[in-house]
Protein backbone atom coordinates (compact mmCIF):
# COMPACT_ATOMS: atom_id res chain seq x y z
CA UNK A 1 0.00 0.00 0.00
CA UNK A 2 1.19 3.52 -0.78
CA UNK A 3 1.77 6.36 1.63
CA UNK A 4 -1.05 8.88 1.30
CA UNK A 5 1.06 11.80 2.46
CA UNK A 6 3.00 11.79 -0.81
CA UNK A 7 -0.03 11.39 -3.05
CA UNK A 8 -0.94 13.83 -5.79
CA UNK A 9 -4.61 13.09 -6.20
CA UNK A 10 -5.13 15.23 -9.31
CA UNK A 11 -2.40 13.66 -11.40
CA UNK A 12 -2.28 10.02 -10.46
CA UNK A 13 -2.81 7.07 -12.74
CA UNK A 14 -5.58 4.54 -12.20
CA UNK A 15 -2.93 2.01 -11.10
CA UNK A 16 -1.65 4.44 -8.47
CA UNK A 17 -5.21 5.13 -7.36
CA UNK A 18 -5.80 1.41 -6.90
CA UNK A 19 -2.71 1.21 -4.70
CA UNK A 20 -3.94 4.07 -2.54
CA UNK A 21 -7.49 2.74 -2.32
CA UNK A 22 -7.24 0.39 0.72
CA UNK A 23 -5.66 3.15 2.81
CA UNK A 24 -8.09 5.75 1.47
CA UNK A 25 -11.05 3.63 2.50
CA UNK A 26 -9.57 3.14 5.94
CA UNK A 27 -8.88 6.85 6.45
CA UNK A 28 -12.11 8.16 4.98
CA UNK A 29 -14.42 5.88 6.93
CA UNK A 30 -15.62 4.41 3.64
CA UNK A 31 -16.81 7.62 2.01
CA UNK A 32 -14.42 8.52 -0.79
CA UNK A 33 -16.88 9.26 -3.57
CA UNK A 34 -17.94 12.57 -2.01
CA UNK A 35 -14.44 13.65 -1.00
CA UNK A 36 -13.69 16.91 -2.89
CA UNK A 37 -9.98 15.98 -3.16
CA UNK A 38 -10.92 13.36 -5.74
CA UNK A 39 -13.52 15.31 -7.73
CA UNK A 40 -11.12 16.09 -10.57
CA UNK A 41 -9.71 12.59 -10.68
CA UNK A 42 -13.15 10.96 -10.71
CA UNK A 43 -14.30 13.30 -13.45
CA UNK A 44 -11.37 12.18 -15.62
CA UNK A 45 -11.66 8.52 -14.58
CA UNK A 46 -15.33 7.55 -14.37
CA UNK A 47 -14.47 3.84 -14.11
CA UNK A 48 -12.58 4.56 -10.88
CA UNK A 49 -15.56 6.56 -9.65
CA UNK A 50 -17.82 3.58 -10.41
CA UNK A 51 -15.46 1.21 -8.62
CA UNK A 52 -15.39 3.40 -5.52
CA UNK A 53 -19.15 3.77 -5.51
CA UNK A 54 -19.58 -0.01 -5.77
CA UNK A 55 -17.12 -0.69 -2.96
CA UNK A 56 -18.91 1.84 -0.79
CA UNK A 57 -22.24 0.10 -1.48
CA UNK A 58 -20.72 -3.27 -0.54
CA UNK A 59 -19.19 -1.95 2.70
CA UNK A 60 -22.41 -0.15 3.64
CA UNK A 61 -24.60 -3.18 2.97
CA UNK A 62 -22.16 -5.44 4.86
CA UNK A 63 -22.86 -3.48 8.04
CA UNK A 64 -26.53 -4.42 7.75
CA UNK A 65 -25.58 -8.12 7.85
CA UNK A 66 -24.56 -7.68 11.48
CA UNK A 67 -28.18 -7.56 12.60
CA UNK A 68 -29.98 -10.88 12.11
CA UNK A 69 -32.66 -10.74 9.43
CA UNK A 70 -36.38 -11.14 10.24
CA UNK A 71 -37.24 -13.36 13.18
CA UNK A 72 -38.62 -16.14 10.97
CA UNK A 73 -36.23 -16.03 8.01
CA UNK A 74 -32.72 -15.84 9.47
CA UNK A 75 -30.61 -18.92 10.12
CA UNK A 76 -30.55 -20.28 13.63
CA UNK A 77 -29.00 -23.36 15.23
CA UNK A 78 -31.07 -26.53 15.45
CA UNK A 79 -32.81 -27.45 18.72
CA UNK A 80 -30.17 -30.14 19.26
CA UNK A 81 -27.59 -27.43 19.98
CA UNK A 82 -29.47 -26.17 23.03
CA UNK A 83 -30.25 -29.75 24.14
CA UNK A 84 -26.53 -30.55 24.10
CA UNK A 85 -25.67 -27.34 25.94
CA UNK A 86 -28.37 -27.89 28.56
CA UNK A 87 -27.26 -31.45 29.28
CA UNK A 88 -23.62 -30.31 29.68
CA UNK A 89 -24.59 -27.37 31.88
CA UNK A 90 -26.13 -29.74 34.37
CA UNK A 91 -22.66 -31.14 34.94
CA UNK A 92 -20.98 -27.75 35.33
CA UNK A 93 -21.14 -24.57 37.40
CA UNK A 94 -19.85 -21.08 36.50
CA UNK A 95 -16.34 -20.15 37.65
CA UNK A 96 -14.86 -16.81 38.76
CA UNK A 97 -11.78 -17.19 36.57
CA UNK A 98 -10.49 -14.20 34.64
CA UNK A 99 -10.86 -14.53 30.88
CA UNK B 1 -11.72 -25.21 26.99
CA UNK B 2 -8.50 -23.24 27.09
CA UNK B 3 -7.65 -20.37 24.82
CA UNK B 4 -3.92 -20.75 25.26
CA UNK B 5 -1.91 -20.07 22.16
CA UNK B 6 -4.26 -17.36 21.00
CA UNK B 7 -3.15 -13.80 21.52
CA UNK B 8 -5.24 -11.83 24.00
CA UNK B 9 -7.36 -9.23 22.30
CA UNK B 10 -7.66 -5.72 23.63
CA UNK B 11 -10.41 -5.22 26.17
CA UNK B 12 -10.78 -1.46 25.97
CA UNK B 13 -14.29 -0.39 24.94
CA UNK B 14 -14.74 0.37 21.25
CA UNK B 15 -17.25 3.25 20.84
CA UNK B 16 -18.40 1.92 17.46
CA UNK B 17 -19.17 -1.41 19.00
CA UNK B 18 -21.31 0.15 21.71
CA UNK B 19 -23.37 1.82 18.99
CA UNK B 20 -23.88 -1.46 17.16
CA UNK B 21 -24.29 -3.57 20.28
CA UNK B 22 -26.88 -1.64 22.20
CA UNK B 23 -27.99 -3.40 25.40
CA UNK B 24 -30.97 -5.69 24.92
CA UNK B 25 -33.95 -5.41 27.25
CA UNK B 26 -33.62 -7.85 30.13
CA UNK B 27 -30.05 -8.80 29.19
CA UNK B 28 -28.29 -7.21 32.18
CA UNK B 29 -30.61 -8.89 34.64
CA UNK B 30 -30.20 -12.24 32.88
CA UNK B 31 -26.41 -11.87 33.03
CA UNK B 32 -26.48 -11.20 36.77
CA UNK B 33 -28.81 -14.11 37.42
CA UNK B 34 -26.85 -16.44 35.14
CA UNK B 35 -23.64 -15.49 36.99
CA UNK B 36 -25.34 -16.78 40.12
CA UNK B 37 -26.09 -20.07 38.43
CA UNK B 38 -29.71 -19.51 37.37
CA UNK B 39 -30.25 -21.94 34.46
CA UNK B 40 -33.33 -20.07 33.20
CA UNK B 41 -31.32 -16.88 32.95
CA UNK B 42 -28.63 -18.64 30.92
CA UNK B 43 -31.36 -20.05 28.66
CA UNK B 44 -32.54 -16.49 28.13
CA UNK B 45 -29.02 -15.36 27.19
CA UNK B 46 -28.89 -18.24 24.72
CA UNK B 47 -32.23 -17.25 23.23
CA UNK B 48 -31.13 -13.61 22.92
CA UNK B 49 -27.79 -14.33 21.26
CA UNK B 50 -27.99 -17.72 19.55
CA UNK B 51 -28.78 -16.31 16.11
CA UNK B 52 -25.94 -13.79 16.07
CA UNK B 53 -23.42 -16.28 17.40
CA UNK B 54 -24.55 -19.00 14.99
CA UNK B 55 -24.56 -16.61 12.03
CA UNK B 56 -21.04 -15.46 12.93
CA UNK B 57 -19.84 -19.09 13.11
CA UNK B 58 -21.59 -19.94 9.85
CA UNK B 59 -20.04 -16.99 8.04
CA UNK B 60 -16.57 -17.79 9.33
CA UNK B 61 -16.76 -21.54 8.74
CA UNK B 62 -19.17 -21.83 5.80
CA UNK B 63 -20.45 -25.15 7.16
CA UNK B 64 -23.71 -25.74 9.06
CA UNK B 65 -22.50 -28.70 11.10
CA UNK B 66 -19.27 -27.01 12.20
CA UNK B 67 -21.16 -23.77 12.88
CA UNK B 68 -23.55 -25.62 15.20
CA UNK B 69 -20.65 -27.31 17.00
CA UNK B 70 -18.90 -23.99 17.50
CA UNK B 71 -22.12 -22.30 18.65
CA UNK B 72 -22.40 -25.03 21.27
CA UNK B 73 -18.75 -24.54 22.29
CA UNK B 74 -19.18 -20.77 22.44
CA UNK B 75 -22.11 -20.97 24.85
CA UNK B 76 -20.45 -23.61 27.00
CA UNK B 77 -17.39 -21.40 27.15
CA UNK B 78 -19.61 -18.45 27.96
CA UNK B 79 -21.14 -20.38 30.85
CA UNK B 80 -17.69 -21.13 32.27
CA UNK B 81 -16.38 -17.59 31.84
CA UNK B 82 -19.46 -15.52 32.56
CA UNK B 83 -18.15 -14.67 36.02
CA UNK B 84 -15.29 -12.74 34.44
CA UNK B 85 -17.56 -10.47 32.37
CA UNK B 86 -17.25 -7.05 33.99
CA UNK B 87 -19.25 -4.95 31.54
CA UNK B 88 -16.22 -3.08 30.16
CA UNK B 89 -17.62 -3.68 26.70
CA UNK B 90 -21.11 -4.56 25.51
CA UNK B 91 -22.00 -8.14 26.39
CA UNK B 92 -22.57 -9.05 22.74
CA UNK B 93 -19.15 -7.61 21.82
CA UNK B 94 -17.53 -9.71 24.52
CA UNK B 95 -19.45 -12.79 23.41
CA UNK B 96 -18.50 -12.25 19.76
CA UNK B 97 -14.82 -11.90 20.65
CA UNK B 98 -15.02 -15.10 22.62
CA UNK B 99 -16.71 -16.81 19.67
CA UNK B 100 -14.20 -15.53 17.11
CA UNK B 101 -11.32 -16.78 19.29
CA UNK B 102 -12.91 -20.22 19.56
CA UNK B 103 -13.54 -20.45 15.81
CA UNK B 104 -9.98 -19.40 15.02
CA UNK B 105 -8.64 -21.93 17.51
CA UNK B 106 -10.82 -24.57 15.86
CA UNK B 107 -9.48 -23.63 12.41
CA UNK B 108 -5.90 -23.80 13.66
CA UNK B 109 -6.55 -27.22 15.12
CA UNK B 110 -7.77 -28.28 11.70
CA UNK B 111 -4.42 -27.41 10.22
CA UNK B 112 -4.21 -23.69 9.77
CA UNK B 113 -1.78 -23.43 12.68
CA UNK B 114 0.77 -25.39 10.70
CA UNK B 115 1.28 -22.53 8.29
CA UNK B 116 1.33 -18.82 8.91
CA UNK B 117 -2.20 -17.52 8.47
CA UNK B 118 -0.69 -14.58 6.63
CA UNK B 119 0.22 -16.97 3.85
CA UNK B 120 -2.83 -19.20 3.97
CA UNK B 121 -5.27 -16.32 3.74
CA UNK B 122 -3.86 -15.45 0.33
CA UNK B 123 -5.96 -17.37 -2.18
CA UNK B 124 -4.82 -18.80 -5.48
CA UNK B 125 -4.50 -16.58 -8.52
CA UNK B 126 -7.74 -17.87 -9.90
CA UNK B 127 -9.65 -16.91 -6.75
CA UNK B 128 -8.05 -13.49 -6.53
CA UNK B 129 -9.96 -10.47 -7.84
CA UNK B 130 -9.17 -9.46 -11.39
CA UNK B 131 -6.99 -6.40 -11.68
CA UNK B 132 -9.32 -4.31 -13.75
CA UNK B 133 -11.73 -1.58 -12.86
CA UNK B 134 -14.52 -2.94 -15.02
CA UNK B 135 -16.61 -0.42 -16.83
CA UNK B 136 -19.46 1.77 -15.85
CA UNK B 137 -22.05 -0.23 -17.77
CA UNK B 138 -21.29 -3.26 -15.62
CA UNK B 139 -21.11 -1.52 -12.29
CA UNK B 140 -23.54 -2.59 -9.61
CA UNK B 141 -27.03 -1.39 -10.31
CA UNK B 142 -28.24 0.51 -7.28
CA UNK B 143 -28.24 -1.21 -3.93
CA UNK B 144 -27.35 -4.81 -3.22
CA UNK B 145 -29.89 -6.79 -1.27
CA UNK B 146 -28.82 -8.63 1.83
CA UNK B 147 -29.57 -12.14 0.53
CA UNK B 148 -27.50 -11.60 -2.61
CA UNK B 149 -24.62 -10.17 -0.61
CA UNK B 150 -24.80 -13.03 1.91
CA UNK B 151 -24.55 -15.54 -0.97
CA UNK B 152 -21.61 -13.70 -2.50
CA UNK B 153 -19.80 -13.57 0.86
CA UNK B 154 -20.22 -17.34 1.15
CA UNK B 155 -18.46 -17.72 -2.22
CA UNK B 156 -15.38 -15.75 -1.14
CA UNK B 157 -12.14 -17.65 -0.59
CA UNK B 158 -11.87 -18.44 3.17
CA UNK B 159 -9.16 -15.89 3.94
CA UNK B 160 -10.96 -13.04 2.20
CA UNK B 161 -14.22 -14.08 3.84
CA UNK B 162 -12.65 -14.11 7.30
CA UNK B 163 -11.28 -10.57 7.07
CA UNK B 164 -14.42 -9.22 5.39
CA UNK B 165 -16.73 -10.72 8.04
CA UNK B 166 -14.56 -9.57 10.93
CA UNK B 167 -14.11 -6.01 9.63
CA UNK B 168 -17.11 -5.04 7.53
CA UNK B 169 -19.79 -7.14 9.22
CA UNK B 170 -18.60 -7.55 12.82
CA UNK B 171 -16.90 -4.16 13.06
CA UNK B 172 -13.48 -5.22 14.35
CA UNK B 173 -10.61 -2.80 13.72
CA UNK B 174 -7.66 -3.83 11.53
CA UNK B 175 -5.28 -3.90 14.51
CA UNK B 176 -7.64 -6.30 16.30
CA UNK B 177 -7.95 -8.49 13.20
CA UNK B 178 -4.18 -8.49 12.77
CA UNK B 179 -3.82 -9.73 16.35
CA UNK B 180 -6.49 -12.38 15.91
CA UNK B 181 -5.17 -13.67 12.59
CA UNK B 182 -1.51 -13.19 13.50
CA UNK B 183 -0.84 -11.07 10.46
CA UNK B 184 0.17 -7.44 9.93
CA UNK B 185 -2.31 -4.57 9.96
CA UNK B 186 -1.32 -3.78 6.37
CA UNK B 187 -2.08 -7.35 5.40
CA UNK B 188 -5.50 -7.13 6.98
CA UNK B 189 -6.25 -3.92 5.04
CA UNK B 190 -4.99 -5.43 1.83
CA UNK B 191 -7.02 -8.62 2.29
CA UNK B 192 -10.14 -6.61 3.03
CA UNK B 193 -9.68 -4.57 -0.13
CA UNK B 194 -9.21 -7.71 -2.22
CA UNK B 195 -12.28 -9.25 -0.57
CA UNK B 196 -14.40 -6.24 -1.54
CA UNK B 197 -13.05 -6.32 -5.10
CA UNK B 198 -13.84 -10.02 -5.34
CA UNK B 199 -17.32 -9.40 -3.97
CA UNK B 200 -17.87 -6.73 -6.59
CA UNK B 201 -16.96 -9.25 -9.28
CA UNK B 202 -19.29 -11.88 -7.82
CA UNK B 203 -22.15 -9.41 -7.45
CA UNK B 204 -21.73 -8.11 -10.99
CA UNK B 205 -21.79 -11.68 -12.30
CA UNK B 206 -24.91 -12.36 -10.25
CA UNK B 207 -26.62 -9.25 -11.60
CA UNK B 208 -25.62 -10.11 -15.17
CA UNK B 209 -27.09 -13.60 -14.76
CA UNK B 210 -30.32 -12.19 -13.35
CA UNK B 211 -30.59 -9.72 -16.20
CA UNK B 212 -29.99 -12.48 -18.77
CA UNK B 213 -32.64 -14.74 -17.24
CA UNK B 214 -35.28 -12.01 -16.99
CA UNK B 215 -36.26 -11.99 -20.70
CA UNK B 216 -36.61 -15.79 -20.59
CA UNK B 217 -38.75 -15.54 -17.48
CA UNK B 218 -40.86 -12.86 -19.11
CA UNK B 219 -41.42 -15.13 -22.14
CA UNK B 220 -42.51 -17.97 -19.86
CA UNK B 221 -44.85 -15.68 -17.96
CA UNK B 222 -46.34 -14.35 -21.22
CA UNK B 223 -47.39 -17.82 -22.32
Amino acid sequence: MKDLTTANFDNMTTAEFEEYLPELFENSGGSISKDPRFATFFQSNPDCAALVRDLEIIAEQARSLFEPSGEESGPEPSDAVWSNIASKLKEEAPTDEEN
Amino acid sequence: MDLQGLPRMQTKPNPGFFKRNAPIAGEAEAIDRAKNGDPDAFAKLYALHKRRVYTLCLRMLGNVSEAEDMTQEAFLHLFRKLGSFRGESAFSTWLHRLTVNLVLMHLRKKGLQLVSLEETINPSEEDAPKRDFGSRDTMLTGSVDRVTLERAVALLPPGYRMVFVLHDVEGFEHNEIATMLECSTGNSKSQLHKARLKLRELLRESQALSAASEPAAQKVNAR
